[in-house]
């Protein structure tokens, strides 16, 4: 019970309480992410020192990993949590300040493929995940969780959803964990096989943004590819999320009309609370860029601002993920995401390699 | 369980909804501070 208490009470305090709350877990964030920066430089510096040959693990790793350790080593002490929470915001600020690194026309021409790629994604994804929840005897609403989360944008999508289709506390918990540790997979299998099949850092970014589908584990798995592959992905990723808003609607129009869940009043309100803002960030900074309101040196500060941003995302991904918990969790919504999201990083990369010989990604 | 970790979901809910338009200011107020130069050559 004082588990469940404490969260609400935290968002009656005091604003100004809150937000000291949250600084002992930022400066976790920051000293895992320092700590990932400087074995990455540590490594690099000795093996060119002694003339040794060694792939080069990017920060990205190590901020993960260490999180990793961390939260399932040793048990977060509770005055770091609410701090820790904040990866998201720092990734969508990142996201946002990532605008400063595409011009109008790059978004145009990569957002208008990545688009279409997106459609078809969410088109496939949707079908898929509805026939094998159905082939597993899942619970209907289960099987939409399930669905919207892993053809929209992760976690975000299936709280979305939660409310808008009426779905059970259990069920919701269910997919949400499905994703989640499906998001812990894609970071170590991504890479390689991305790797594996030498797609570019541009092929390779469309696919994981496609495919992976929480967001934060779609800026890690790009970024554990290349600084380029990063890029692409959260781009990619963006035209998924920019989405959620309609694919939400349409599973609650179809409930509402069962009489299992309200209806809908004011559609386009519907659309603009569920669309994600931080789209729209992105969106203002690139203009912003494309108008030359920056000069080059400022807009170096806005990535190099956007990075730093992302090495405190990284550091909660890893922090977040704790194993023992996602075990906990139903096996069969497991075993369909799981099938799912493997049918689906297939039916992407068929994709990608298809689009990448067309519009030479 | 399922409704102790959906009560905590709930609450990260509000956050998240929050997060997102803070985060959109948060960002457009670093790149007015870079932009009229209070932040300068940030480095990485």
């Amino acid at each position: 019970m004082a588990t469940t208490a404490s969260p609400i009470a935290s968002e009656r305090q005091n604003p100004l309480v809150r937000l000291a709350g949250l600084v002992p877990g930022i400066l976790l964030l920051a000293a895992i992410g320092l700590a990932a920066k400087w074995i990455e430089q540590s490594i690099n510096g000795y093996t060119k020192a002694h003339h040794i040959t060694f792939p080069n693990i990017e920060y990205v790793l190590w901020a993960i990993v260490i999180g990793l350790v961390i939260g399932n080593l040793v048990k977060v002490p509770e005055i770091f949590r609410a701090g820790v929470d904040t990866y998201e915001f720092w990734l969508k600020t990142g996201i946002v300040l990532l605008g400063s690194r595409f011009l109008l026309g790059d978004i145009l021409k990569l957002g208008g493929i990545s688009l279409l790629l997106v459609f078809i994604e969410i088109g496939g994804s949707l079908l898929l995940m509805t026939a094998l929840g159905r082939a597993f005897g899942l619970r209907p609403k289960l099987i939409n969780l399930l669905a919207i989360g892993s053809s929209v944008c992760g976690v975000s999508a299936i709280i979305a959803a939660k409310g808008a289709i009426d779905a059970d506390d259990e069920d919701a918990s269910f997919a949400i964990a499905a994703i989640l540790a499906l998001g812990a997979i894609s970071l170590v299998a991504f890479p390689f096989i991305g790797h594996a099949v030498h797609l570019s850092d541009h092929a390779y970014g469309v696919w994981a943004g496609l495919a992976v589908d929480n967001t934060a584990e779609t800026a890690a798995a790009g970024a554990l590819f290349s600084d380029t592959a990063g890029k692409i992905a959260v781009l990619t990723k963006t035209c998924r999320n920019a989405l959620i808003g309609f694919v939400v609607l349409g599973y609650a129009i179809y409930w509402a009309r069962k009489g299992q869940a309200e209806a809908i009043g004011n559609k386009a309100s519907f659309l603009w609370k569920k669309f994600p803002k931080f789209v729209l960030g992105f969106l203002v900074i690139s203009v912003a860029v494309s108008l030359q309101a920056f000069n080059a040196d400022q807009v170096k500060s806005l990535a190099n601002l956007s990075r730093w941003a992302f090495l405190l995302t990284f550091a909660g991904v890893g922090l977040r993920t704790n194993f023992r918990e996602l075990s906990k969790q139903g096996l069969r919504p497991f075993a369909v995401g799981v099938m799912g999201e493997v049918l689906i990083a297939v039916l992407t990369l068929g994709l990608v390699v298809g689009a990448n010989r067309v519009w030479a990604l | 369980m399922a409704n102790e970790v959906d009560v905590k979901l709930a609450v990260r809910h509000g956050l998240r909804l929050s997060m997102d338009a803070w985060s959109v200011w948060v960002a457009v107020l670093l790149a007015l501070l870079v932009r009229f130069g209070v932040l300068q050559h940030v480095s990485w």
